[in-house]
């Protein structure tokens, strides 16, 4: 259970203050989908690493599961970040000299996965992404963009997290790798029991998630 | 797989551009270790030759030419006041006189040659000079060279040095006499002896008086074999000499006190004394040498800070171009210390991998580079250039190079993976074979600096790096 309240971030820069998010509050429950929409530079992906602990907003709270977030130290955000959130990007940002298999095993490593669990660990992700058992110990070059967002979401997911952070995770794919990229984004949630929130500009895709939010001007709203 | 593990495979991620930090590092790594090497060898030397020059000071009377005389004699009161100077260990006195055929039963087994002929001429048209010539039998074949007798309170190592004393002669048979012996005996050069068939126990005549042989000596050279030696004291009594000295040989305890000592002798003994250290001398030879020290401790330093800059900068551009890596591995919740981690490593390996291949090259170079050192500086102590590193692998393999490069190992040597040089003297062998092994820890040492300050200015960038910034599109 995801509840923030009164999210406030403003980027002082030499062309004055730009307020990127603004007041946000909302909930969402654990397995659910959540899709954000809103204009280029509307503030997205300002929220996304606020809810990260990648930034540290200027007011308001987070909290999953009871726990109070906005506040801790870079100690506290760093494990938060290790165990409890997991993120997918629009590039992938696989690290290019490591394999698919070890790219998701970093995640647990840094999560502190008990050492002997990780490679069957990391094996049972690849294969709840659907990545071809042999394309495990490929290094992401040899693999394609829907394939590298498979081991992507396998890696974010892979330490248990409560929340999913997937910022426009389809684009930079073609619409119906997209599209299966979301399906699969959907059933790891409810698999996992984590909460999703999917920043995306396609229509289509936003559709497809359990609720709709909408920002602008760093104002975030609910649509019907 | 950890940080350490990901740093060393990122450090073979670009093959070219680790190839060419390896290299440079590694001709930076090279140039320390020979300069080191250079540094070793000359100050092996500077060492040498002042260990076996340095710590005695000579003085003369004023106006003194070695065997020749001159000047007017010092006085053994005079000198033996040098004794209460504080850091003289001992005072060797010398008394140089020369024992005119006429005066003696010895022949001098110097030829008369050309010279003999010229000063028996000389002689002989006027005897009033007789000091040279035969006196009133004044005949050209009949002339014969005076033999040199030295009376010295130091007998072992009186002659060498000519009249100033300070060598050393070898005893061949017999003994010596005591510093203090008034006695009528005396010790003859090899060369000497065998011209006059003298044996310890035999007598010969000098001043009117019999001297018995004690001892026969070598010195290696037929001049000084040609030589007596005879107590100080004896020598003053039977040339009439009373209390006379022509040369002292003060020996100083430090070679660091030299310098003053110098400059009390002469300041008690004023005028009447030449005071001359052959540590001045030496200093002076010396100073070629040393420039090459100074130039090689400069070069070492910088080689080693240059190293340090050019893998700073390499990891310096690493970590730029892997921003956003970073950014996502504190994404994942890597902390900064598992990503510096994974740097340092990275950078250490490159380190490393130098530090091997810059060892061997600075190894394989470090005995051209010395020779050019110091004939590019005019110094003369060729055997600073001769000491070839001999490295033992306890395999086969290996190159000779002449004086100047490896010596190869003559199959599997019980101290394998030891370094030793070898060189011309025993003393400058030992010496270097524990500089092979400062070396090799010299290079271990500036490995890590290098490596630790190469990975500093990574370190802080790494910690600067705001996660935020994966969620930005290039
Ligand atoms: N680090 C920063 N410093 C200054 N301004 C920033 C910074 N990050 C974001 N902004 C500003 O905040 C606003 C929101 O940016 P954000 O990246 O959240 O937009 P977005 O909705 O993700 O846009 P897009 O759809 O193009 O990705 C923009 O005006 C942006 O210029
Ligand atoms: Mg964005």
């Amino acid at each position: 259970m995801l509840k923030v309240e009164n999210l406030d971030k403003t980027f002082h820069t030499g062309a004055g203050d730009v307020h990127a998010v603004q007041n946000v509050t909302f909930n969402a429950n654990d397995g659910e989908v959540v899709a954000i929409i809103g204009a280029s530079g509307s503030g997205k992906s300002t929220l996304l690493s606020l809810l990260g602990l990648l930034d540290a907003p200027d007011r308001g709270s987070i909290e999953i599961d009871g726990n109070q977030l906005a506040n801790l130290d870079a100690a506290g955000r760093t494990k938060y970040r290790s165990t409890q959130v997991g993120f997918v990007f629009q590039q992938f940002n696989l690290i290019p000299n490591l394999s698919a298999k070890e790219n998701v095993k970093l995640a647990l490593e840094f999560a502190h996965w008990p050492k002997e669990d990780r490679e069957a660990r990391a094996e049972a992700m690849l294969e709840m992404v659907g990545l071809d058992a042999g394309k495990a110990d490929r290094r992401p070059a040899k693999l394609s963009g829907g394939e590298q967002q498979r081991v992507a979401i396998a890696r974010a997911f892979a330490a248990q997290p409560q929340l999913i952070l997937a910022d426009e995770p389809t684009g930079s794919l073609d619409k119906s790798t997209g599209q299966k990229i979301i399906s699969l984004l959907r059933e790891a949630a409810s698999q996992q029991k984590a909460t999703v929130l999917v920043v995306t500009h396609d229509e289509k895709i936003s559709q497809q998630a359990d609720r709709r939010l909408e920002i602008e001007d760093g104002v975030l709203k609910e649509i019907a | 797989m950890n940080a350490v593990r990901r740093g060393i495979r990122n450090a073979f991620r670009n093959a070219m551009r680790s190839v060419g930090v390896v290299v440079i590092l590694a001709v930076a790594i090279a140039l320390s270790i020979s300069m080191l090497i250079a540094r070793d060898a000359v100050t092996t030397k500077i060492d040498t030759v002042r260990a076996s020059t340095g710590n005695t000071i000579t003085v003369s009377p004023k106006g003194f030419f070695g065997f020749q005389g001159g000047g007017t004699p010092l006085t053994t009161t005079q000198i033996n006041g040098l004794l209460n100077l504080s850091n003289v260990t001992a005072v060797q006195e010398s008394l140089s006189e020369q024992l005119k055929s006429t005066q003696t039963s010895l022949t001098s087994p110097t030829p008369v040659g050309q010279l003999g002929q010229q000063f028996g001429g000389f002689g002989g048209s006027s005897s009033s000079t007789g000091s040279l010539g035969s006196g009133s039998s004044a005949t050209t074949t009949a002339f014969s060279i005076p033999i040199r007798v030295i009376g010295t309170n130091s007998p072992g190592n009186a002659v060498e040095g000519g009249a100033n004393g300070g060598g050393t002669e070898k005893l061949t048979s017999g003994s010596a006499f005591s510093p203090t012996s008034k006695a009528d005996v005396a010790i003859v050069g090899g060369t000497l002896a065998t011209k006059n068939t003298l044996k310890v126990g035999s007598t010969f005549s000098a001043w009117g008086t019999k001297i018995t042989v004690v001892g026969i000596f070598n010195a290696g050279s037929t001049f000084t074999d040609s030589n007596v030696l005879m107590p100080l004291a004896t020598v003053q009594k039977l040339a009439s000499a009373t209390n006379q000295v022509t040369s002292a040989t003060v020996v100083v305890n430090n070679i660091n006190n030299v310098a003053g000592v110098d400059k009390a002798i002469t300041k008690k003994l004023g005028s009447v004394a030449d005071v001359t250290s052959t540590q001045a001398t030496v200093e002076a030879q010396l100073a070629p040498l040393n420039s090459v020290k100074t130039i090689s401790t400069y070069t070492l330093v910088g080689s080693v800070i240059g190293a340090a800059i050019i893998l700073l900068l390499s990891m310096l551009m690493i970590v730029r171009e892997r921003r956003r890596e970073v950014g996502v591995l504190k994404a994942l919740g890597a902390p900064n210390r598992s990503i510096i981690t994974q740097f340092i490593s990275e950078s250490t390996t490159f380190t490393i991998m130098g530090a091997i291949v810059g060892f061997i090259a600075g190894i394989a170079v470090s005995s051209p580079i010395t020779s050019a050192l110091v004939s590019a500086s005019g110094g003369s102590a060729s055997s600073a250039s001769t000491s070839g590193f001999v490295r033992h692998l306890g395999g086969s393999g290996g190159f000779t190079g002449g004086s100047s490069g490896f010596t190869p190992p003559t199959g599997a040597t019980p101290g394998a993976g030891a370094f030793r040089f070898g060189g011309l003297h025993n003393t400058v062998t030992q010496l270097h074979t524990s500089a092979g092994w400062s070396t090799l820890g010299f290079a271990f040492i500036a490995a890590i600096v290098i490596a630790a300050l190469g990975s500093t200015v990574a370190a802080a960038t790494i910690v600067r790096i705001r996660p935020a910034e994966v969620l930005r599109s290039e």
